[in-house]
């Protein structure tokens, strides 16, 4: 773990209705790399990203931004230092895609000319630059996906929480849309499931199971043969370019 | 998108309420020029005593009355259905209507007329209304977690069906005649509105309008989803919290001003969003002033579609409201 991370969970652990959904999480991320937050179907991933984007609060331990509990942050300040993508259906009848883009500039009060120009170049940025003026209403899923990644993009905090960002994207704005996030050079924890994507973009990984962080480093020191088996039950190998899988693992 | 200039609409929105409330005020003077009118309306030495206290003692508490209850009606489904996402809210989602009707039929019913006229029925009706909204919140709220938006809604279904059963109780066990007039009620009526009734809509909804516009980002925010609007920052409990009082407040204002007025408050905010599109911070204004200016109209043609009968507002803006209403199922059905 890096001597002075700019995020650092301690020991947080969260429980509803009686089933734990994290026990004594411990990780820190470093500054300006790009983190993935692995694990399968319920281990615990959104979980943990919602605590830190401050959508779950009654977790045990402690989260420290830059040396201060998540607790003592003012709200827009912390806002403005931690931007996420989250995964959250919604409708956005009467909006345009510009209005909704604008609104993830709330945490910084930006003079007007200045969130339209932040807003335009970040549409831009996402291949939606020029239905700036449209109803958000008619996107697909995968468009609105993109627009949500334009308003993190707007903002750019120093930390980029991602929950499974590659969701409803097709294989071009995936590559895309993270290769502009990895541009900024700003600290990135980012949920995948795509383990070969995961391999393309980040520096270091956290494997989450069953609620516990099973292990923590590079990604070629975290996915071993045996945990892609005991964790995916999956039969696969870990590679440079990506994870080789043979076949799901029978029972 | 297509959206009509706000400036514009604003402006065109107060002429057409500046004019409603005239009509509203002079209706059934017709044979008068306007210059008399005028002279009534400000009070003038010379004007004439009859009209003047036509206007001042009998229209004009009332167009103002019926002003504010569609502003605030309004106002507060522009609220509920923003912090509850719900294109379907309206302002009596949380009980509030059968809280009132209950608490008005329980006191036409069962108290000393007496008892009723020097303590109020609108008071009774408001009572009634806050009682059946802090029962609706203390059904959803969990301590620590705050309020869940589907909950709320179930909670608030909950107690308008308990509220409405014992309204039918009292109903059932009334005289013919008892029944009648607090049927009047339940419809919707501001016959009898006097200058002592206009004080507290006329403080808490300006007052109310200020906080909500001051919010008006933070509801933008509210329409991306709550997760987002609490990572951008929003406090967002805080905010549902104090805006679902201010609502409930404002409507139980408008219950005690004119009765249980249906439709205004579930409709004009969509029709206000289909002219200047969802951000509150044109939202607002608009919506505020289409639910003044459509109840202005109601109300006068309430009082002479079928002169010297005066129908229930709720029945007339169920007659109006049906189209746009079938118009937004629609739009809802296609997922807005």
């Amino acid at each position: 773990m890096a001597s002075d991370p700019i995020l650092a969970v301690e020991a947080v652990g969260l429980k509803k209705g009686g089933s734990t959904l994290l026990d004594n999480v411990s990780f820190g991320l470093e500054r300006g790399r790009f983190h993935a937050l692995l694990g399968p179907n319920g281990a615990g991933k959104s979980s943990l990203m919602r605590i830190l984007y401050r959508a779950e609060t009654d977790n045990s331990g402690t989260v420290a931004v830059e040396g201060r509990s998540l607790r003592d942050w003012p709200r827009k300040a912390y806002a403005a230092k931690l931007g996420a993508l989250v995964q959250e259906a919604v409708s956005l009848s009467g909006l345009s895609l510009a209005e909704v883009v604008g609104l993830g500039l709330l945490p910084l009060a930006l003079p007007r000319a200045e969130a339209a120009a932040r807003s335009a170049e970040a549409l831009a940025l996402v291949g939606l630059g020029a239905r700036a003026g449209e109803d958000a209403a008619h996107l697909s899923g995968g468009e609105q996906q993109r627009l949500f990644f334009a308003q993190l993009l707007a903002l750019d905090p120093d930390i980029y929480i991602l929950d499974e960002p590659h969701n409803h994207l097709d294989l071009h704005y995936q590559y895309v849309l993270l290769d502009a996030v990895k541009q900024r050079g700003k600290t990135v924890l980012a949920s995948f499931h795509d383990l070969t994507l995961a391999t393309r973009f980040c520096d270091r990984a956290f494997l989450l199971d069953g609620g516990k962080l099973v292990a923590a480093g590079p990604l070629e020191a975290v996915l071993t043969r045996e945990r892609l088996a005991s964790v995916y039950r999956i039969d696969a190998d870990f590679r440079a370019d990506g994870v080789q899988i043979r076949g799901a693992i029978a029972g | 998108m297509n959206r009509a200039p706000y400036g514009l609409t604003l402006t065109l929105a107060l002429l057409a309420l500046i004019l409603a409330m005239l009509a509203g005020a002079f209706w059934g003077t017709a044979q008068l020029p306007w210059d008399e009118r005028l002279r009534a309306l400000f009070r003038l030495p010379d004007a004439q005593p009859n009209l003047q206290l036509i206007v001042w003692e009998w229209r004009l508490p009332r167009v103002l009355m019926v002003a504010m209850v569609g502003g605030a009606l309004a106002l507060s489904g522009v609220i509920l259905q923003a912090l509850l996402r719900n294109p379907l809210a309206d302002p009596y989602l949380l009980g509030l209507s059968s809280g009132a009707s209950a608490a008005a039929t329980a006191a036409i019913v069962w108290l000393p007329a007496a008892f009723v006229a020097s303590f109020g029925l609108e008071l009774l009706a408001f009572l009634g209304a806050m009682l059946a909204f802090i029962l609706t919140l203390g059904l959803a709220f969990q301590p620590g977690r705050g309020m869940d938006k589907l909950v709320l809604i179930l909670a608030g279904v909950a107690i308008s069906l308990f509220f409405q059963s014992v309204s039918s109780f009292f109903l059932h066990l009334a005289e013919p005649h008892v029944t009648r007039n607090a049927l009047s009620f339940l419809m919707g009526s501001a016959a009898g509105t006097r200058w002592g009734d206009i004080p507290p809509l006329a403080i808490v909804l300006p007052l109310g309008f200020i906080v909500v516009l001051a919010s008006a980002k933070m509801l933008d925010a509210v329409l991306l989803g709550d997760e987002r609007a609490v990572a951008l920052g929003v406090p967002l409990p805080v905010l549902r919290f104090g805006l679902l009082s201010l609502a409930a407040l404002l409507t139980g204002l408008a219950v005690a001003g004119a009765g249980i007025v249906g439709f205004v408050g579930l409709v004009v905010p969509h029709l206000a969003r289909m002219v200047v599109g969802a951000p509150h911070g044109r939202l607002l204004s608009i919506a505020v002033l289409f639910g003044m200016i459509t109840l202005v109209v109601v109300d006068l043609l309430s009082r002479t579609l079928l002169a010297p009968e005066e129908l229930p507002l709720s029945v007339l803006l169920a007659l109006f409201a049906a189209p746009p209403f079938v118009y937004i199922l629609r739009r809802v059905r296609r997922g807005l």
